[in-house]
C-alpha cells in the first residue's frame, strides 16, 4: 500500500483485528470452516478499509496518516467493547476442512504458508496489471494521474480495499493459529511495527521488500527478546525488558529512512549490480 | 442546584483540559509550519519529559520548579536533535518519509522513557492538594497550575510570533523558506530553533498534563487526542489552537457526561471522531491556509 499508492496507513493493526474478529464470528454463526471464513472476512475488511479511506479521496499523504490514526483508535475502542475480557476463543472444531483437522502443528503451518504464498503471488502480479499501473500513477502524482484519464477516486478506493483485504487476511490467519483472540495484539504499536517492516524491507514497488523486512524483524525480534531479556533479568532489571526493543526498532527505522531509503531491497540490488559488473566498477 | 454544580464543574474541567490540549496542539503546529510534517514523536516527548520531572522530584528530591525547568531544557534538546537527525537529512524527500521517521523517534523515545522511569512506574507529581471554591466550582491547585503553564506558553508563543524579530523570521521561514533564505535569513538555524521551541512547548504541556493527571505511559493518549485540536485549528495556525483546544475540551467533557452512561469510555473517543469529521469536511481546519498544488 505504501509502495503503490504512496500513502502511509497506521490502521493496519486495527484492520487486522477486524479480520480476526470477523473470521471467528462468521465461522461460528454459519458453522463453516475457518478456512472458508477467512477470505469472506478479508473481503469484509476490505470494505471497512474503503470506508476508512474516505477522507483520503480529498487529501494526500500525511492527512491520511492522521485519519488512519483516528480510525485505529476508534476501532481499538470498539474491540474493547465487544471483547472486554481480551479473550475471544476460537473454537477448535472449526479449524477443520472436511474431515481433516488442521489445528495441529504441521498442518497449521502448511495452511498459513499456502495462504501467504497465494497472497504474495497475487500482490506481485498486481503491480503489472492495469490497476497496479494506475495505482503507481496515482502514487507518483495524483493530479497528473487524473489528467491522463485515471479515475483517482476509484483507484484510491481500490488501494484501500486491497490493503484492507490483506490486513483482513492476516487477521484471519492470526485467528486460525491462536486459541483465543486478544485485541491488545491489534494496537497502534502493531500498526507501527508493520510500517517499520515495510520501511526496512524497502518501501518500493516490490512486494519482496516487505516480505524480507517482515522476516528480518520477526526473527531479529525473537533473538533480541530471548537474549536481552535474559541479560536484563540477570542484572535485576527485567522491568526494562521491552525498552531495548523500542529503541532498537526505532533507530533502525530512522537509519533506513535517512541513509537507505530504498531499504534492504536497495542494498541487495547494489550488491547484485556489483557482482554483475565485477571486476570493473562500472 | 445540583445540575448547576455539575455543569459549572464540568465546564471548568473542560477549560483546564482545553488549554492543555491547546498547548499540546501548539507543539504540532510549530513543527508543521516549518517542516510541513506532523511530528508523530510528540506524544512520546510528552511522556518522556513528564517522567523526567516525576523521577527527579520523586526519587532525587529535586524541587519541582527546578525539575520543570530542566525538563523544558530537555524538551528543547530533544526537539533540536529530532531536527538535526531526522528533518534535515530528509529535507526534499516526501513528507511521508519524515513522518515515518518521527514514528521511529516515537519508538526510541518510548524506550528511553521506559528506562528513565524504571519500567513505567506510575505516580502523581505530589503537588499539594489544596482545594478552592469559587462560586459553585471546586478547583484544585493542580488545575490552576495546569491552566497557568499552558496558557502562558501559548500566550508567550503567540506574542513572540507577532512582535519579536525571531518570531517574524520564523513566520517568514514558514511562509516561504526559499524566499526567506534569499533575504539572508538563516533558514536552517530557524528550522532547528522551531523544532526546539516545539519541544519546549511539549515539555510544558507535559508538565501541565502531569499536574492534572497521573504520570503514566498513557499520557501519550492525550497528546494523540490533541492532534484533533491541531487539525481543527488548522495545522499551520498558531493562535487558532486555543479555539481548537477549547472546542475539543468542552466537547470531550460534556460528551463524556452525556455518553458515558450509555457506553463507558465513549467520551474519550470523541476526539478521534472529531478528527475524522474535520478531515472529511474541512481538512485545512478553521484557521489554516488552504494549499493549492500545481503539477
Amino acid at each position: 500500500m505504501i509502495g503503490l499508492a504512496g500513502q502511509i496507513s497506521l490502521a493496519q493493526g486495527a484492520l487486522m483485528g477486524v479480520g480476526a474478529y470477523a473470521t471467528v464470528y462468521l465461522a461460528e454463526a454459519l458453522h463453516i470452516s475457518i478456512l472458508v471464513a477467512i477470505p469472506i472476512a478479508a473481503l469484509f475488511t476490505a470494505f471497512v478499509g474503503v470506508f476508512l479511506g474516505l477522507p483520503s479521496f480529498r487529501l494526500k499523504g500525511y492527512y491520511l496518516a492522521m485519519a488512519s490514526i483516528a480510525a485505529q483508535m476508534i476501532l481499538e475502542y470498539m474491540f474493547s467493547v465487544i471483547d472486554p475480557d481480551q479473550y475471544t476463543s476460537v473454537p477448535e472444531n472449526l479449524k477443520a476442512f472436511g474431515v481433516m483437522q488442521l489445528s495441529m502443528f504441521p498442518m497449521q503451518y502448511y495452511v498459513v504458508l499456502a495462504y501467504a504464498i497465494l497472497a504474495t503471488l497475487l500482490a506481485v502480479n498486481l503491480g503489472r496489471s492495469a490497476i497496479g499501473r494506475a495505482l503507481k500513477a496515482v502514487g507518483d502524482n495524483d493530479v497528473a494521474a487524473e489528467i491522463v484519464g485515471i479515475n483517482v477516486v476509484k483507484v484510491k478506493a481500490i488501494a484501500f480495499g486491497i490493503s484492507g483485504f490483506y490486513a483482513g487476511l492476516a487477521g484471519g490467519l492470526y485467528a486460525f493459529t491462536v486459541s483465543g483472540i486478544d485485541w491488545t495484539a491489534f494496537t497502534l504499536d502493531t500498526s507501527i511495527e508493520y510500517l517499520a517492516m515495510v520501511l526496512i524491507g524497502g518501501p518500493g514497488r516490490i512486494i519482496w521488500g516487505s516480505l524480507l523486512g517482515a522476516i528480518l524483524i520477526r526473527t531479529g525480534w525473537s533473538l533480541l527478546e530471548t537474549n536481552l531479556s535474559d541479560m536484563l533479568a540477570a542484572l535485576g532489571m527485567s522491568v526494562l525488558a521491552s525498552a531495548p526493543k523500542y529503541v532498537v526498532l526505532g533507530s533502525i527505522v530512522i537509519a533506513f529512512l535517512v541513509l537507505e531509503p530504498e531499504g534492504l531491497i536497495g542494498i541487495l540490488r547494489r550488491v547484485k549490480e556489483y557482482f554483475r559488473l565485477w571486476p570493473y566498477s562500472y | 442546584m445540583d445540575t448547576l454544580y455539575l455543569i459549572a464543574n464540568t465546564a471548568f474541567q473542560a477549560l483546564v483540559m482545553g488549554f492543555i490540549y491547546a498547548a499540546l496542539a501548539l507543539g504540532y503546529n510549530i513543527v508543521y509550519r516549518v517542516s510541513k510534517a506532523v511530528n508523530l514523536a510528540e506524544p512520546e516527548i510528552v511522556v518522556f519529559t513528564a517522567y523526567v520531572v516525576f523521577v527527579l522530584s520523586a526519587y532525587y528530591h529535586v524541587p519541582i520548579p527546578a525539575a520543570f525547568t530542566l525538563s523544558l531544557a530537555l524538551g528543547f534538546g530533544v526537539g533540536v536533535a529530532l531536527e538535526r537527525l531526522l528533518a534535515r537529512p530528509l529535507r526534499g524527500r516526501p513528507v511521508a518519509a519524515l513522518m515515518a521517521a518521527t514514528l521511529g523517534a516515537y519508538y526510541v523515545l518510548r524506550g528511553m522513557s521506559m528506562v528513565v522511569s524504571r519500567g513505567f512506574e506510575m505516580g502523581s507529581l505530589g503537588l499539594p492538594e489544596t482545594y478552592y471554591s469559587i462560586g459553585p466550582v471546586r478547583a484544585s491547585l493542580s488545575d490552576f497550575i495546569a491552566i497557568c503553564v499552558s496558557l502562558s506558553v501559548i500566550v508567550g508563543i503567540v506574542l513572540m510570533h507577532r512582535y519579536t524579530r525571531l518570531g517574524i523570521a520564523m513566520r517568514a521561514v514558514s511562509e516561504d523558506a526559499f524566499g526567506a533564505s534569499a533575504y539572508g535569513l538563516p533558514v536552517t538555524v530557524l528550522t532547528m530553533l522551531s523544532w526546539g521551541i516545539a519541544g519546549v512547548v511539549s515539555a510544558a504541556a507535559a508538565f501541565a498534563l502531569a499536574a492534572k493527571a497521573q504520570v503514566s505511559p498513557m499520557l501519550d493518549f492525550y497528546a494523540i487526542k490533541a492532534l484533533a485540536a491541531s487539525l481543527l485549528a488548522g495545522l499551520d495556525s498558531i493562535a487558532g489552537v486555543v479555539v481548537g483546544g477549547l472546542v475539543l475540551g468542552f466537547m470531550e467533557q460534556f460528551g463524556s457526561l452525556a455518553l458515558d452512561p450509555i457506553l463507558p469510555g465513549l467520551g474519550n473517543q470523541l476526539a478521534f471522531i472529531v478528527m475524522l469529521v474535520v478531515l472529511l469536511f474541512k481538512p485545512y481546519g478553521l484557521f489554516g491556509t488552504e494549499r493549492i498544488e500545481r503539477v
